[in-house]
C-alpha cells in the first residue's frame, strides 16, 4: 500500500515576521513560462534541500513561535493586509490555492500536534538512549493527523541513522501473520533462515540471543491501522507486542489505530507483565486548531484567498460535527469551486468588465459549500418523487408512528388506498404499488424484506419521520395528512 | 408506397433516437446548471490541475446517471486524447477484493497494452496497481475509476475502497473515483476510515421538470427538416406532434403517467411504445397511440383475469369473498358450495349448476392464480377439502366485476352485503 509520498515543494518555510519578502509568483523561480498544467515532473525533479528536515531543536523553536494561540491569529490577520489582491480568474493562482488546500499536500511541519510529537519523540529517544525496547500506541479518530505525524517521523529518522524503520499498513496484509515476515524481511542479519520455523519464531530467536555484531541498529516498527491485526484469539497482536518484552529485544513498536481502549481490551496480559504500551491520544481538532492549520497552509500564498470569517465558520461547523481535518479541506475546496463557477460564469457574458474589488471566498460561498457537504439528499429526493410515491412515503410515516415498526405490504396498501380515496385520487393497483415500493427500497427510503409472496413482505421506514414532514410541508395535502 | 417507406424510415429514425442515451441526455444537459456540466467541471479540473477527487452520483434507477457519466467521459476523451484512462467496476460482480483487484489489473493491462497473467496473486496485483498509479501520475495521465452499484462496494469489505482512496491521498497519483448508486445513504454505509477519505461531493439526479420534459418530447419526436424525407411529410408530421403535445388530454395522460413513475427511462419506454404503434398508412402519430401505450404500461393483470371470468366463476369468487367477510378464517370448496346454495335459495338466481361443473370452474380459477391453496401441506387430501384463499383484494374484485361485459347485477349487490 502506498506510503505517503514526499511533501509538496512549496518554498521554504518562513516564520511569520519575515512574510514581507514574499513576492508575486507562489511557485519556485524555475516556473517562468506560464503553463496551464503543473507538471508532476517539476516537483519530482527538484530535490528537497536539507533545510527541510526538521531537527528536534528546530521543531521546538517553531513550536515556541506558534505557541501563542490568539496572539498569533492577530499577527496573521495583520500580515494579511500586506498581501496583494487575488485574481480568481487567473488559472495559476486558483490552482495554487487549490493545491495548498489539497489533502495530499502535506505541510512541512505539523501544526497543533506539537505536544503529541514531543511525547512520541521523547519516548523513542528514551528507548534509544537506554537501548531498551518499548511500545507506543497512537489512537484517535480518522482525520486527526496520526499518519501525518508518522510521515514526519520518516523524515525525522533520516536524521538519525541508527534507526531501521519498517512501516507496514496492516490493511494490506493478506494474512495477519504476514506482518512478522515483513518485519523480518527488512532485517537481514546475515543468518540463514531456518526453513522450518515461522517468521515469528525466527524473530523471537533473534531477540532472545545476543547479537554477534555489537553495532546493531534499533528497529522501529510502525504498524498503521493496527485493528486489522485483531483476530479471534488475538494471538498476532499479542505476539507483536510481546516482541518488545523479550530480554534482548531491540525493537520499538508504534501502533496506530482508531480505538482508544485497544490496549486495554485486547492486550490485558501486557498489563500483568508490566509492559503496557504508552498511549498517545490524538483528540479531534478544535475550532482554533483548525483555523490555525488552515492559515498555516495559506500563509505561503502571497494573496488573500479566503475571508477570515469564512474560515472560522467552516472550522466551527466541522469541529462541532467530527473534528476531521480532511472534511475541512474538502469543504474549503468546494467553496473555492463555487467561487470559480461564479467568476467564470460572469466572464462569459461580459469580458470587458474589470475584476471587481476583493474577490475572495466569502461567507455565502462557505455557507453553500457547508450545505452541500452536510445536507443529506433525502429531503430533496422526497420532494421530487412522483405523487404516488410521495403518498406511499406519507402513509408509511403515519403507519410507523406508534410502537409498531414494520408492517406487511398489504397493510401499507390499505393505508395508501385510504389516503387516495380521501382525496379523490385513483390509487394504483397492487402490482404497481409493489413496484413503487421496490423503487423506494432501492433508493434507501423504505426497507423491504424478502418473502415469497409479494403481499407478505415486511416494510419498514429507513428515513426519519421528521425528514419526511419537513420535505412535504409545502404541500398542503400532505400537511393535513400527516397531522 | 412512397408514403409508407418514409413512414417506416421516420419510425426507424425516432426509435433509434430513443434507444441511444446520448441523443436523449444531450439536450437535457444543455444548461450550465445541469448535472452534466457539474460533473464535467469536477472531472476536467481534476485532469487539468492534476489533483485527486472523489464524487458520488445518486438518484433513482433509470434517471440517467451512467448515461451522463458516459457523455462526460466521451467528451473528455476527445478533449484530452492521451491523458485519460477509464477503469470500470461493478458492485454486483467485483465487490470481493480479489476479484476487484484482478479486474483493475486486467483493465489497466488492456489500456496500456501489457500482458496480463491470470495467475498473478493478490499481492502482485495490488503492487502492480500502485506502481501503475505512480507511473500514470508521473506521466500526467488521469485514471478515472467508475464504481457502479457503489453501495455494494461500501457494504462489502473495505480493502478496495480504502486502498483506492488512500492512494489518492498521496501526491504521486492522479485519479478520480466516481461512485454511482441508487441508495441515497450510500456514503453512510461506508466505514468511518473510508468515509473520512472520501470527499463528500454528491450529485443528485432528480426527475426532469415539466419544461424539460416538453422540450425533450419535442426534440425526440420531431423529424429533421434537411433529411431525405419529402418536405411536405416532414412539416405535416411535426405539425401533428405539436398538436398532440399541446392537447390537454395528452397533458393529463402524461401527468397520470408521471405521477406513478417519473424517471427519464420510464418516459422513454412510454414514448417508444406509443411510437411503435404508429399507423404506417397515415405515417403520422396520433393521440390514440399514446393512449394504448399508457394502458399497456399500466396493466393490472388480476383485474384482467377477473374481467375474463365466466359468470359461474364470478359466483365462486363472490361466495369466497362473502365467506371472508363473515370472518371465516379458512374455507374450502365444500363451504363455498354451501354458500352458493344459500344464495340460490334466498335469491332464486337462475344460474345454479351442479357440483362437478362448479369444481371445474374452481380449477380454472386456481390455474389462473386468482385463488390458491392456503397451505402447501395436505397434498393427499382431495381438492374439495383443502383450504383455499383469494389472491385478489376486494376492491380489485369489485372493479373487475364492474368492468365485466355481462356481470349480473345481483352479484354486485351480493358483494356489497
Amino acid at each position: 500500500m502506498p506510503t505517503i509520498a514526499g511533501p509538496s515543494l512549496s518554498p521554504h518555510k518562513r516564520i511569520v515576521a519575515a512574510r514581507s519578502e514574499n513576492t508575486g509568483c507562489p511557485r519556485s523561480a524555475e516556473d517562468i513560462t506560464p503553463r496551464k498544467r503543473k507538471l508532476r515532473s517539476d516537483s519530482a525533479a527538484a530535490v528537497p534541500t536539507p533545510i527541510k528536515w526538521k531537527s528536534p531543536r528546530r521543531c521546538a523553536l517553531m513550536a515556541e513561535v506558534e505557541e501563542e494561540p490568539n496572539g498569533m491569529l492577530e499577527t496573521q490577520f495583520d500580515c494579511l493586509d500586506g498581501k496583494s489582491k487575488w485574481n480568481p480568474r487567473d488559472d495559476d493562482q486558483m490552482k495554487a490555492v487549490k493545491e495548498a488546500l489539497h489533502v495530499s499536500t502535506a505541510p512541512s511541519t505539523v501544526v497543533c500536534r506539537e505536544d503529541e510529537q514531543r511525547r512520541a519523540l521523547e519516548f523513542v529517544k528514551g528507548c534509544m538512549e537506554q537501548n531498551k525496547a518499548g511500545s507506543l500506541y497512537i489512537c484517535g479518530c480518522p482525520g486527526t493527523g496520526k499518519s501525518l505525524l508518522m510521515f514526519v517521523y520518516e523524515f525525522f529518522q533520516e536524521g538519525l541513522p541508527c534507526l531501521e524503520t519498517v512501516s507496514v499498513n496492516c490493511m494490506s496484509l493478506t494474512k495477519t501473520t504476514d506482518i512478522f515476515s515483513k518485519v523480518l524481511g527488512e532485517n537481514e542479519t546475515g543468518k540463514k533462515a531456518i526453513g522450518s520455523s515461522t517468521p515469528l519464531e525466527q524473530l523471537q530467536i533473534l531477540f532472545s540471543q545476543k547479537q554477534q555484531s555489537s553495532s546493531s541498529k534499533m528497529m522501529l516498527i510502525i504498524a498503521d491501522e493496527m485493528d486489522y491485526l485483531i483476530t479471534r484469539d488475538r494471538r498476532v497482536l499479542h505476539e507483536l507486542f510481546m516482541l518488545t518484552t523479550l530480554p534482548l529485544s531491540r525493537c520499538i513498536l508504534i501502533g496506530v489505530a482508531n480505538a482508544i481502549d485497544l490496549a486495554d481490551r485486547f492486550l490485558p496480559k501486557l498489563k500483568s507483565l508490566n509492559c503496557k504500551p504508552l498511549v498517545v491520544t490524538f483528540r479531534a481538532y478544535s475550532m482554533q486548531q483548525i483555523v490555525r492549520i488552515l492559515q498555516e497552509r495559506l500563509v505561503e500564498l502571497p494573496y488573500v484567498a479566503f475571508q477570515p470569517k469564512a474560515l472560522e465558520l467552516c472550522a466551527r461547523k466541522v469541529s462541532a460535527a467530527s473534528g476531521d481535518m480532511r472534511k475541512v479541506l474538502s469543504v474549503c475546496r468546494s467553496a473555492l469551486e463555487i467561487l470559480e463557477t461564479e467568476v467564470k460564469g460572469s466572464t462569459d457574458e461580459e469580458p470587458q468588465i474589470p475584476v471587481p474589488e476583493d474577490q475572495m471566498v466569502k461567507m455565502d460561498h462557505m455557507v453553500a459549500a457547508l450545505a452541500k457537504t452536510f445536507k443529506s439528499p433525502v429531503v430533496d429526493t422526497i420532494q421530487s418523487l412522483p405523487q404516488h410515491q410521495q403518498i406511499i412515503v406519507c402513509s408509511a410515516a403515519k403507519a410507523f408512528r406508534g410502537s409498531k415498526k414494520d408492517r406487511t405490504t398489504a397493510e401499507l396498501n390499505n393505508l395508501y388506498m385510504e389516503i387516495c380515496k380521501s382525496s379523490m385520487i385513483t390509487p394504483a393497483g397492487i402490482t404497481e404499488f409493489t413496484n413503487m415500493c421496490t423503487v423506494l427500497n432501492d433508493q434507501g427510503i423504505l426497507k423491504l424484506s424478502q418473502a415469497r409472496n409479494d403481499k407478505l413482505k415486511r416494510v419498514s421506514l429507513r428515513v426519519d419521520e421528521a425528514d419526511i414532514t419537513f420535505a412535504l410541508k409545502e404541500i398542503r395535502f400532505f400537511r393535513n395528512c400527516l397531522l | 408506397m412512397g408514403k409508407e417507406n418514409s413512414a417506416e424510415k421516420a419510425l426507424n429514425l425516432i426509435r433509434g433516437r430513443l434507444c441511444d442515451p446520448t441523443s436523449v441526455f444531450r439536450p437535457l444537459s444543455g444548461s450550465s446548471d445541469s448535472n452534466f456540466s457539474k460533473l464535467k467541471f469536477i472531472v476536467s479540473t481534476s485532469i487539468t490541475e492534476g489533483c485527486n477527487n472523489s464524487i458520488l452520483l445518486l438518484g433513482p434507477r433509470g434517471s440517467g446517471k451512467a448515461a451522463v457519466l458516459d457523455l462526460v467521459v466521451g467528451d473528455l476523451m476527445e478533449e484530452y486524447p492521451d491523458s485519460v484512462t477509464l477503469i470500470r467496476l461493478n458492485g454486483l460482480l467485483h465487490s470481493e477484493d480479489n476479484c476487484a483487484f484482478k479486474e483493475i489489473a486486467r483493465q489497466l493491462c488492456m489500456e496500456h497494452h501489457l500482458l496480463f497473467s491470470k495467475m498473478a496473486s493478490f499481492d502482485e496485483n495490488s503492487q502492480f496497481i500502485i506502481a501503475m498509479l505512480r507511473e500514470c501520475g508521473l506521466a500526467h495521465k488521469t485514471i478515472i475509476f467508475v464504481l457502479d452499484e457503489f453501495d455494494m462496494f461500501a457494504q462489502a469489505s473495505d480493502l478496495l475502497l480504502y486502498s483506492l482512496l488512500d492512494a489518492m491521498q498521496s501526491v504521486t497519483s492522479q485519479a478520480v473515483v466516481v461512485g454511482i448508486s441508487s441508495r441515497l445513504d450510500a456514503d453512510q454505509l461506508l466505514e468511518k476510515r473510508v468515509r473520512s477519505r472520501f470527499s463528500h461531493r454528491k450529485i443528485l439526479f432528480l426527475p426532469p421538470s415539466r419544461e424539460e420534459i416538453d422540450s425533450l418530447l419535442e426534440h425526440l419526436l420531431s423529424l429533421p427538416a434537411d433529411s431525405s424525407f419529402p418536405s411536405g411529410y416532414v412539416s405535416q408530421f411535426n405539425e401533428k406532434i405539436k398538436n398532440i403535445t399541446s392537447d390537454t388530454r395528452f397533458k393529463d395522460m402524461l401527468k397520470t403517467f408521471l405521477n406513478a413513475n417519473s424517471t427519464v427511462n420510464s418516459l422513454l419506454k412510454f414514448i417508444f411504445r406509443a411510437v411503435s404503434s404508429m399507423n404506417l398508412e397515415s405515417g403520422l402519430l396520433s393521440l390514440e397511440n399514446f393512449k394504448t401505450a399508457l394502458s399497456s404500461m399500466q396493466r393490472q393483470p388480476k383485474l384482467e383475469a377477473v374481467r375474463d371470468c365466466s359468470i359461474l366463476e364470478l359466483y365462486v369468487l363472490v361466495c369466497m369473498r362473502r365467506l371472508e367477510v363473515k370472518e371465516q378464517s379458512s374455507y374450502n370448496f365444500i363451504s363455498v358450495m354451501k354458500e352458493y346454495k344459500t344464495i340460490h335459495d334466498s335469491f332464486q338466481t337462475s344460474d345454479y349448476y351442479a357440483q362437478n361443473v362448479c369444481l371445474r370452474a374452481f380449477e380454472h380459477l386456481r390455474e389462473r392464480e386468482v385463488i390458491c391453496y392456503a397451505e402447501n401441506r395436505g397434498q393427499s387430501q382431495a381438492v374439495e377439502y383443502r383450504p383455499m384463499k383469494l389472491l385478489i383484494s376486494a376492491s380489485e374484485l369489485h372493479q373487475g366485476m364492474r368492468s365485466h361485459a355481462c356481470c349480473p347485477a345481483i352479484l354486485l349487490k351480493l358483494l356489497d352485503h
